[in-house]
């Protein structure tokens, strides 16, 4: 529209729009004035009334055509058309509410599955974090004989501050749980110390105060504290004036001199269910005995300098490690470092998984455009005399492609509506729930990315299914579509367009549920792993001692105390206390330097879990002692120093050999022999698909943790026993922190929830598919057997069998389901590599899968179409033949 | 079946501007007068009259208005608009230009 029109046009194009009524009838109006001259012209002429009209009107032309094409002329029509489609097409779903409900429905589903996922590949893999340049930020990780990443140590993380040239800087990082002691109660809380560089190197934005400044990274001046926001809200109300308050934890006084934004991701937890609460300065200095080069526990994180690439810097450090492993060849097993982006060590475990999940559940969707475009192409096929008419009335092909292509973009937009309903609330049970461990949960929203996802997947699925039947109804021959009321003898064409629909359903379903059974499968293997100890009846729950308690001496004293508190419970049969629980999350590890065994290189001796537990332990996880004995009271502190060993550091160090009265030191070459006194079975620490590791017991007398896990086995409900193993604690110290209470049956079962959430999305996508299929086979089949009743009761007429009939439709109906399923294999085959790194111990091309997945298919094909088709045969001849 | 046999569209569009410059017309005088000035040289449906109208109606160039013919009926009467003129005047010499142009090709090929 050019500018100066505008004065003149837009009135009459608002007019067009909201004068509707009014613009009509003066065309109307316009237009049978032309035709009465004319007639009167006729009259005049001498002609009887009737003819002149007749003349008048042959004259003209098509009468309605010409209104239309005025329509057109008039340019808004194609808003007017939308409005009056979109009303249309309501009034038809109206008038076939099955129709609508099914092809919403389905809709829905598949869109509110896509939705839902992408929302939380959206939250958790695609919105940057919120740093500063967060390509620049890098773990860096010593590498270790086996080339994986191993933490470093304080006296290397200097040495690479030091001397590189790629980094702006580097921050170090260690775990940190100290008690916070509340006017009412203490809490063991999750935290962190870290280089004052860490938050500025992050490019943070603290909500209230600052930073830690250098000064305070210093042994002696470092009892400031960081906290996160939610800390913060959680126990202080969200007090702006924290900053200059003081905190009481453990006994030391700390000052907050800061507040984290709501939006700092818990980067530095291990565990996503625990972020960190607070945060205080490294402050270690060379002095410190876990200061020591070996002593590898720190974390470091590292910004790349502007304009030097990864690798460039990978390279650098690199060089740098082979220069200290030359000047230090016994503190090192390997030269290298591993740099990992922020961003992959946050998401990495979980990106391959959700991004097959989206695949999956866009498999999901296509299946649902399928069966949607199958029900459109009845529906046209029904609405054909519709279309004959409106086309004979002068409507054009491409006014009913868009007329078609409307009610296809409001049956899709409806869909997504509820789609984002059930979005909703699949991520609200999710977060509430807890289903999955996932990181960056939090940030898992429905927000306008979502809604214009959404959006986009509603206008090209409306396209998918709509275009085809759209195209295929505006193209039919007027005459026949007229004359014939729907007694069609099934077209060729379109009879292979059904088969087409119902080989892709068929296909597609296979290969999700070829996924299903796989994720199933390894799930199932997953949970028959035995962890090597009995998860049932026994209770867990985490104590953590502070003050002058937690010293090594009243540390014992005071565990002694609660477990013979705890014991005199009733229905307890065991109790012990360890320092880390199996597939808890928490470990700690240690170089093993057997007697006559150890490397030249000391660092190149293998590592094993440590646990510090009381005597009864053992018995409470029902862990098996193989050979020797267990710990007694006999050992102590002051006696001679033993150890247990798993069967696997048995096997590793003394094969064929009696490990019992062998010897090793742990850690530090230097440190006191440790004499193996008994054998215990191996248990799985890490996860239950994780391999099994060389681990030592030692009583807690000779080796103290303040943190420890209590484990009750009782001979009932474990659960049940909670309170009142937390009211004897209490009692006999009201300001220790109890925190974990769990079951080790949650335990285990916490262990595995994302394994478990994976599988079930597989088996919950799988299930749709496999329904949608059915609902979509059973449809195709239905639909032409309605319109073969005809043809059916003339078979039956001259005497075609029953059975005969039954399977020549089945027949037909298997022909591309079975065509599909042969397609399907040989996609699943192809895709389900993709799923390898999620399977455990099953392969992805794993055989009874795949055949229990076909046959299961080819038997709902076979009763979808069954049903049907028995239907079909039930028909009396008579009647069938008479059907209109 | 709705386009002007051989008509181009814009011919048909000169043709009513110019019978419109004359004076105001409603549909039905237009076709009479379109018949009249063109002989059966040129045929235009009536069917196919009215969506032209409309659509120099909505360009700007002719307007509308609602009168009582002479036989006191109500009939849409079309005026040229001053868009309309200069959208005319503009047409009318490229016509001239074009049509002479192609009568000295015809010509150039006759001699």
């Amino acid at each position: 529209m050019r500018p100066n029109h505008w004065s003149h046009t837009l009135p009459l194009r608002l007019r067009s729009l909201f004068r509707r009524n009014q613009v009509e009838q003066d065309l109307s109006e316009e237009l049978q004035y032309h035709l009465d001259q004319k007639t009167q012209e006729y009259l005049a002429a001498g002609l009887p009334l009737d003819e002149a009209r007749r003349k008048a009107r042959r004259e003209f032309g098509g009468i309605e055509q010409s209104k239309e094409n005025c329509r057109d002329a008039r340019r808004v029509s194609y808003i007017q058309d939308f409005l009056q489609d979109l009303s249309f097409g309501l009034r038809l779903l109206r008038t076939s509410p099955g129709f609508a409900l099914v092809a919403i429905l389905t809709l829905a589903l598949g869109i509110g599955a896509n939705t839902a996922i992408f929302s939380v590949i959206h939250g958790v893999l695609l919105q940057p974090l919120p740093f500063l340049k967060q390509d620049q930020l890098m773990m860096l990780w010593e590498k270790d004989r086996s080339g994986t990443r191993s933490n470093t140590s304080w006296a290397t993380f200097m040495d690479w501050n030091r001397l590189n040239h790629s980094f702006t800087g580097i921050a170090a990082v260690s775990f940190w749980s100290p008690t916070f002691i509340g006017t009412r109660d203490a809490e063991t809380l999750n935290g962190f110390r870290v280089s004052s560089a860490l938050f500025d190197l992050m490019g943070v934005k603290f909500a209230e105060g600052r930073n830690f400044l250098p000064s305070e990274d210093v042994r002696g001046s470092n009892f400031v504290v960081i906290l996160s926001y939610g800390f913060w809200q959680r126990r202080f109300g969200g007090d702006s004036a924290v900053v200059g308050k003081s905190v009481q934890l453990g006994s030391r006084t700390y000052t907050v001199v800061g507040v984290l934004p709501a939006d700092f991701p818990s980067v530095l937890s291990f565990d996503p269910r625990k972020p960190a609460d607070i945060y205080t300065p490294l402050a270690y200095d060379a002095t410190l005995p876990y200061a020591c080069r070996d002593c590898r526990h720190l974390r470091a994180f590292a910004r790349l300098r502007e304009g030097v690439s990864a690798t460039h810097a990978e390279a650098e450090m690199n060089q740098i490690s082979a220069n200290l492993f030359r000047e230090y060849p016994t503190e090192y097993s390997a030269s290298g470092v591993i740099l990992t982006p922020l961003k992959d060590y946050l998401v990495g475990d979980v990106k391959t998984a959700l991004w097959v999940l989206l695949g999956s559940v866009g498999f999901v969707l296509l299946i649902a455009c399928v069966n949607v475009a199958n029900l459109l192409l009845a529906w046209a096929a029904r609405r054909q005399r519709e279309v004959a008419l409106r086309a004979a009335l002068g409507a054009h092909r491409t006014r009913m492609v868009r007329q078609f292509v409307t009610e296809s973009l409001l049956l899709s937009l409806l869909g997504g509506g509820f789609g984002l309903v059930l979005a909703w609330s699949g991520v609200v049970l999710l977060q509430r729930v807890r289903l999955a461990n996932l990181p960056r949960l939090q940030n898992v929203h429905i927000d306008a990315w979502t809604f214009a996802f959404t959006f986009g997947i509603c206008l090209l699925t409306g396209l998918a299914f709509g275009l085809l039947p759209a195209f295929r109804a505006s193209k039919l021959d007027l005459n026949e579509s007229l004359k014939e009321s729907g007694k069609t003898t099934a077209g060729r064409e379109r009879h292979r367009l059904r088969s087409a629909l119902v080989l892709a359903d068929v296909a597609l379903a296979l290969l999700l549920l070829t996924g299903a059974g796989l994720m199933m499968k390894s799930f199932v293997r997953l949970l028959e792993v035995k962890p090597g100890f009995d998860s049932s009846h026994t209770l867990t729950l985490t104590v953590a001692l502070w003050g002058p308690k937690s010293e090594d001496a009243p540390a014992v004293a005071f565990f002694d105390q609660v477990l013979q508190k705890v014991q005199a419970l009733p229905g307890v049969k065991s109790a012990g206390i360890v320092s880390q629980l199996p597939l808890g999350g928490n470990l700690d590890m240690y170089g093993v330097h057997v007697e006559g065994k150890t490397l030249p290189n000391p660092e190149e001796d293998p590592s094993a879990d440590r646990y510090s537990i009381t005597p009864g332990y053992l018995r409470a996880m029902r862990i098996p002692i193989l050979r020797g004995r267990e710990f007694d009271q006999r050992d102590v502190a002051t006696s001679p120093w033993v150890a247990l060993v798993n069967e696997s550091m048995a096997r590793r160090f003394w094969p064929g050999e009696n490990p019992i009265g062998k010897r090793f030191r742990m850690g530090d070459t230097k440190g006191p022999w440790r004499t193996v006194v008994g054998v215990a079975g191996d248990v799985l620490h890490r996860g239950l698909d994780a391999p099994h590791t060389l681990q030592i017991y030692l009583p807690n007398t000779q080796f103290t943790d303040s943190l420890v896990i209590l484990a009750v086995r009782t001979s009932n409900d474990p659960a049940s026993l909670a309170a009142a193993a937390r009211s004897e604690i209490a009692a006999l110290d009201p300001q220790v922190p109890i925190s974990a209470i769990a079951t080790m049956d949650e335990v285990v079962s916490a262990s595995v929830e994302n394994q478990r959430f994976g599988a079930l999305l597989f088996l919950l996508f799988g299930a749709i598919a496999l329904l949608l299929t059915a609902v979509g086979i059973y449809g195709v089949i239905s639909y032409g057997v309605a319109q073969r009743t005809h043809e059916i009761g003339i078979r039956l007429a001259l005497g075609a069998g029953r059975q005969q009939v039954l399977g020549m439709i089945v027949g037909e109906a298997m022909r591309p389901a079975l065509l599909g399923a042969a397609l399907g294999l040989c996609a699943a085959f192809g895709l389900t590599r993709l799923l390898t790194r999620l399977l455990y111990n099953v392969k992805p091309t794993d055989p009874p899968i795949f055949a229990g997945v076909l046959l299961l298919l080819i038997g709902v094909a076979l009763l979808a179409s069954y049903i049907p088709a028995r239907r079909a045969t039930r028909v009396d001849p008579m009647v069938a033949l008479r059907y209109e | 079946m709705s386009k002007p046999s051989d008509l181009v569209q814009g011919t048909l569009d000169l043709l009513l501007l110019k019978i419109l410059a004359l004076d105001p017309l409603n549909g039905y005088a237009v076709s009479l007068r379109l018949k009249q000035v063109s002989g059966d040289v040129l045929q235009v449906s009536d069917g196919s009259l009215y969506p032209a109208l409309h659509k120099l109606e909505q360009e700007g160039w002719i307007t509308a208005e609602w009168k009582p013919t002479e036989n006191n009926r109500r009939a849409k009467f079309y005026s040229l608009t001053r868009l309309g003129k200069k959208h005319l005047e503009k047409e009318s010499a490229n016509w001239s230009r074009l049509s002479a142009a192609i009568s000295n090709v015809v010509k150039l090929k006759e001699a």
